[in-house]
Formats: structure tokens, C-alpha cells, sequence
């Protein structure tokens, strides 16, 4: 498991933010990774039968003043939105949401479309999101993502698309 | 006149369960307001989140404290609204968390406008997901009781509707951030 876990550029890139739990439901592109983030030693990661649950896990670790990464797919986050408005935005909680942005140029599923233009529509407006190629992104992404929101004092969303051109770093 | 207990009592008799206070983590509405009435404690998490996040909340506060113990307390219409928390929280296997379930029937918050899960038998919903021994009716306990119970466990209290709302918190979210921060580090 240990040199799976040097092959997954976003494990590594969590790990190195050491946060205190890890949470989430899975999207293909996340498969590998929170399958690494269930074998850690170094954090638990709680699997959520839900999206929205995880916003409210997260936001328990981080009323006690500890890092909690949230990885979900963007029609989850959509599902989630209640939570994040009066539990991530009202208490001001930096704790860091990893969503797969389904439904791009490069990712062309028909059932993924309008997730993502309603991930537009719907979350962008209310929270930062910064975005990243799933398969090019830098090493310190997660610790970086971290400190923004520990600044800013509120949730960041890290969103990961597939790009034309890139490597694709997605199982599905 | 009923017999049952009100919801500000059933949440301070399970809190005595405990030898020392516990987290408790409450429900936005009707639990964070009998919570702070039955005794404001900076070891309280009033949750402003949607109806039912509390279990949800309990669970990451019990993952980053697993020397503590921690008590969500959840009404009958919230419960509904995140019953796959139940799932999950089987799963996570807490040792230290515990839920509190208060049945009042009604959606106290909301014109008492009567909940879908009214004629629903919690105590079988509770074992179906936690096992016989680790459900068990707030009545039946005893501190000693309690103490002997596996976690994550459910208690569920069948309570009275109150004539009125509880008072209002009279707290921001930035006191109540800041005020259970430091509790919790200490």
C-alpha cells in the first residue's frame, strides 16, 4: 500500500496537509485515492453514505479546530449546498472540499452535462472555487488549499476536471 | 396530561448519564433550544446547519476526540432528514458516540405540523442499525447501565410537545465557534 500511496499524486498531496480526517463518497476519479485515504495510518476517513453528510462531518473536526478534507463528486456537492451555506460559510469553518467537476470538454458524459453547468449556476456564486487539471496539478495543492481557507476562514473548493490534452489521471 | 417527559428534562437526564459532561451536539431548532435550556455548557455544539446534521457534525467531533465522549442529540424530524448518518456511523464504528433520539412527534420549530415518522417505532429503527443491546429507551437506563454500553449506541426518549418554543439561543455563530473551540482543546 505504501508505494501505492507514492503513485497517487493526490493522496500525497493530502497527506502532506496532515489533516485530522478525511471524508467522503466516492467518483471514479477519486476511487484510488480515498481508497489510500481508508488504508492511512495517519488520519481515519470516514465513508459517508451521503454528500451532505460529509459537509457536516468536516464541520465537526473543524469546530475543534482541526483539518478535515472532503473529496465528492460535483453533483454531490449540489446536494450539499444547505450544509455548506449554514455550517462551512455561517461558522466560517476552513476546512477543504476536493470535488471531481464531471461533464467537462473532456469528460463529455451525457448524464454529466448538467452537473456541471449547474455546479456552475449554483456553487461558484456562493463559495471559492479554484480549478485544477485532475491529472496537473501542483504537489502542494492540499496544504496550500489548507492555508487559503485557514485565512480566509471559510470552506475552499478544489475542483478537478479532466482536461483535452492532459494525461487524464480519472479511472471512470 | 401527559406523562411523558418534556424535551428540556429528557436532554438534562441523559446528560447525567455521563460521569463527566459530554459533547453534545444538538440539532438546529427545537434541540439546540432545550439543550441550552436544560444548562448552557462550552462543551455544547449548537448546530445551525440543516435539520438532522447534528449526527453528522457528532461523528467528525467524535473522530478528532476519540478520548471524549460525545452525544448527539437529534429530534424525530431531523433524524428523518439524515437517516443514512445511522449507516455511516455503523460503519465508522465511533467508541465514543452516542446518540440521543427525542420523539416528539411533531415538528416542534414548524407549527408542530406533525412529523411523517409519527406512527415509526424508533427503538426498532435504533437496533436495526446498532444492535438490541446498544439501543435502548432513555426510561430504562441507569448511569451504571449506560456506562455498560458499547458505543456508538442510541438512546431514544419519548417526549412530550412543548406548548412553546425554547428561547432563542441568544448566541452569534462566531460565539459559539469560538466558545466550543476552546472547550474542545481543553
Amino acid at each position: 500500500m505504501a508505494q501505492a500511496a507514492t503513485d497517487d499524486r493526490l493522496y500525497r498531496s493530502i497527506a502532506a496537509a496532515k489533516p485530522k480526517l478525511v471524508t467522503g463518497v466516492p467518483d471514479g476519479m477519486l476511487a484510488q485515492t480515498i481508497m489510500l485515504c481508508a488504508a492511512s495510518d495517519d488520519f481515519p476517513y470516514i465513508a459517508c453514505a451521503r454528500e451532505e453528510e460529509c459537509i457536516g462531518v468536516a464541520s465537526g473536526a473543524a469546530m475543534a479546530g482541526e483539518r478535515a478534507v472532503v473529496m465528492v463528486q460535483n453533483a454531490g456537492l449540489l446536494n450539499s449546498l444547505g450544509a455548506l451555506a449554514t455550517m462551512g460559510l455561517r461558522y466560517g469553518l476552513p476546512f477543504v472540499v476536493i470535488v471531481t467537476n464531471r461533464g467537462a470538454l473532456a469528460d463529455p458524459n451525457g448524464y454529466d452535462i448538467e452537473k456541471r453547468e449547474a455546479f456552475d449556476a449554483g456553487v461558484r456564486p456562493m463559495a471559492r472555487v479554484f480549478d485544477f487539471d485532475a491529472a496537473d496539478f501542483p504537489d502542494d495543492l492540499i496544504p496550500a488549499a489548507f492555508k487559503w481557507a485557514e485565512a480566509a476562514r471559510k470552506p475552499v473548493i478544489i475542483a478537478l476536471e479532466k482536461r483535452l490534452g492532459s494525461g487524464g489521471g480519472a479511472a471512470a | 396530561m401527559s406523562n411523558l417527559p418534556s424535551q428540556q428534562d429528557a436532554i438534562a437526564a441523559a446528560l447525567a448519564l455521563y460521569p463527566s459532561r459530554p459533547f453534545a451536539v444538538s440539532d438546529i431548532g427545537s434541540q439546540s433550544g432545550w439543550l441550552k435550556g436544560a444548562g448552557h455548557d462550552a462543551r455544547n455544539l449548537y448546530v445551525s446547519g440543516p435539520m438532522g446534521l447534528a449526527t453528522s457534525v457528532a461523528l467528525g467531533l467524535a473522530a478528532v476526540r476519540p478520548n471524549d465522549q460525545v452525544l448527539a442529540i437529534a429530534g424525530d424530524g431531523a433524524l428523518a432528514m439524515n437517516l443514512t448518518s445511522l449507516a455511516t456511523i455503523v460503519g465508522a464504528k465511533p467508541r465514543n458516540l452516542s446518540i440521543l433520539l427525542v420523539d416528539n412527534r411533531v415538528y416542534e420549530f414548524t407549527a408542530s405540523v406533525p412529523t411523517p415518522t409519527r406512527e415509526m417505532d424508533w427503538l426498532a429503527v435504533g437496533r436495526a442499525f446498532f444492535g438490541a443491546d446498544q439501543c435502548v429507551r432513555l426510561s430504562d437506563l441507569t448511569a451504571e447501565r449506560w456506562a455498560g454500553i458499547a458505543r456508538p449506541a442510541m438512546i431514544v426518549a419519548d417526549v412530550a410537545p412543548a406548548p412553546a418554543k425554547p428561547p432563542a439561543l441568544g448566541m452569534t455563530p462566531a460565539m459559539i465557534r469560538m466558545e466550543f473551540l476552546k472547550a474542545s482543546k481543553a
